[in-house]
């Protein structure tokens, strides 16, 4: 069962790495010149009902893929959703499954999760910080999240949970 | 609130991963992106590279209602009678409407010369990078069509960028706003050279050294030259500036490209650039050491 969704896990990651890429990437489907950080948000629904191993696993993979399919160095996204998965492990029996709590969690950790690469980015001379809209881009796809997670998060629960032996929802 | 015991198992894999993630990174900065990390890219770009394009094909249309839905907006809150027709006939006209932009753009850099008679392969931006806060974008030619690391990519407007990686059927492109990327200009009024560098979504930041006559605003900046062809537009001063008693000056200035209406661009394939010494890297790719005055083509 546990195989189950982490295959699901990681077909959602390829999937929202796909889109990403291409129609979140268009600029006309953006606002503001931002996009939600799909990838970032699959990771934390898909956490949510994944052993503990596989699911820091999964936010290695993701970044990795996000890594190979950007041109940043290979590592910095794989360091970033390691710390996601492994934050929203912690917490997932912390929150209240209530909505205002996991759209605060959602966009907390998608704020860290942009926060944390920018903070890499300085480390290993990418100067991200020379964008003056670097801070906007950390704050509007974390709130864009909030919004898609709405959608996204359910999504999740209805693919992984049926057969999941973890009784977790976002959507209960 | 946190129960440690459980996480145990998780928190070591947890830390062994940050560990190889950061080795991860390091290696690949210092390696400059070849070696065994092109190696995954190439893998990665050739799997992914036709699901970006086919995702992009069947999206497009999907995008190109929600722009036409989004720009009519305005009209339909001014006339509510005539909002059903004018959504039936824009999701009808939104392909019609891109595929005409398309073609135009694509006519238009179908009569763009490349400088100095340089032979030049036009190729179509298929996808982006999933980052946020990376500037590059990948294109549907590579090796199999001539395409080497390194090489200039230009549109109807002036420089986009540089190739930075290459896999069999497609690129990646680092643009010219990305901040790790520095490119040496030379400004087409006084002659005087100094360098631009990315700022992300801002200006680019003009620097020029021992520059003897001031910089106006509307003064055009081309390539230098050696790393790219020289006289490729690059950018526009957007604010006037002078040096002090030979110091550095330093201003702003808008690149000529409009990175998010990029489509269709051209790879200059003959290009040669200039060796540079040994001590000096290569090119100023992501996680290098932030670019010395030397570092560019000036």
């Amino acid at each position: 069962m546990s195989g189950r969704n982490t295959l699901i896990a990681l077909g959602l990651v390829v999937v929202a790495a796909v889109l990403q890429s291409t129609i979140l990437a268009d600029s006309r489907l953006q606002a503001f010149g931002s996009a939600p950080s799909l990838v970032v948000l699959v990771v934390i629904a898909s956490v949510r009902y994944m052993e503990p191993e596989p699911a820091v696993l999964l936010g290695f993979t993701g970044g990795l893929l996000m890594d190979l399919l950007g041109g940043q160095p290979i590592g910095m996204w794989a360091l970033v959703l390691t710390v996601v998965a492994y934050i929203t492990l912690r917490l997932r029996d912390a929150a209240d499954d209530g909505p205002i709590v996991i759209a605060a969690g959602v966009l907390g950790i998608t704020l860290l999760a942009g926060a944390l690469w920018v903070v890499l980015g300085t480390i290993l001379g990418l100067k991200p910080l020379a964008d003056p809209s670097a801070i906007r881009r950390i704050i509007l796809p974390a709130m864009y999240n909030v919004v898609v997670a709405a959608a996204v998060l359910p999504g999740v629960t209805w693919l992984m949970r049926p057969r999941s032996p973890i009784r977790r929802g976002w959507a209960t | 609130m946190f129960n440690l015991r459980r996480f145990d198992r998780s928190t070591s894999v947890f830390i062994g991963l940050l560990v190889i993630s950061f080795l991860l990174a390091t290696f690949d900065v210092r390696s400059q992106g070849t070696g065994a990390s092109a190696g995954l890219r190439e893998g990665t770009q050739a799997l992914f590279g036709p699901l970006q394009r086919a995702a992009g094909f069947v999206l497009t249309p999907v995008v190109g209602l929600v722009d036409g839905i989004s720009d009519l907006a305005g009209l339909r809150e001014e006339n509510e009678l005539l909002k059903a027709q004018v959504r039936e006939l824009e999701r009808e006209l939104a392909d019609t409407a891109t595929l005409r932009n398309q073609v135009a753009e694509l006519e238009a850099i179908n009569g763009l010369e490349p400088p100095e008679d340089l032979n030049a392969i036009t190729a179509r931006v298929v996808a982006a990078s999933p980052s946020e806060f990376d500037f590059t974008r990948i294109i549907d030619i590579g090796t199999e069509d001539g395409v080497l690391r390194g090489m200039p990519v230009i549109d109807e407007n002036g420089l986009v960028g540089r190739i930075i990686f290459v896999s069999d059927s497609f690129s990646q492109v680092r643009l010219v706003t990305d901040p790790s990327l520095t490119v040496g200009v030379r400004v087409k009024e006084t002659n005087e050279t100094g360098t631009v560098t990315g700022q992300g979504s801002g200006p680019l930041r003009v620097e020029m050294y021992g520059a003897k006559e001031p910089i106006e605003e509307g003064f055009r900046l081309v390539t230098a030259g050696s790393r790219f062809p020289p006289g490729i537009d690059v950018a526009v001063v957007t604010e006037a500036s002078r040096s002090e008693a030979s110091f550095t000056l330093t201003t702003r200035a808008d690149p000529v490209i409009v990175v998010s209406k990029l489509d269709f661009v051209k790879v200059i394939v003959d290009w040669d650039p200039l060796e540079l010494p040994e001590d000096i890297p290569e090119e100023t790719d992501p996680g290098e050491a932030p670019p010395a005055v030397s570092e560019e083509e000036l």
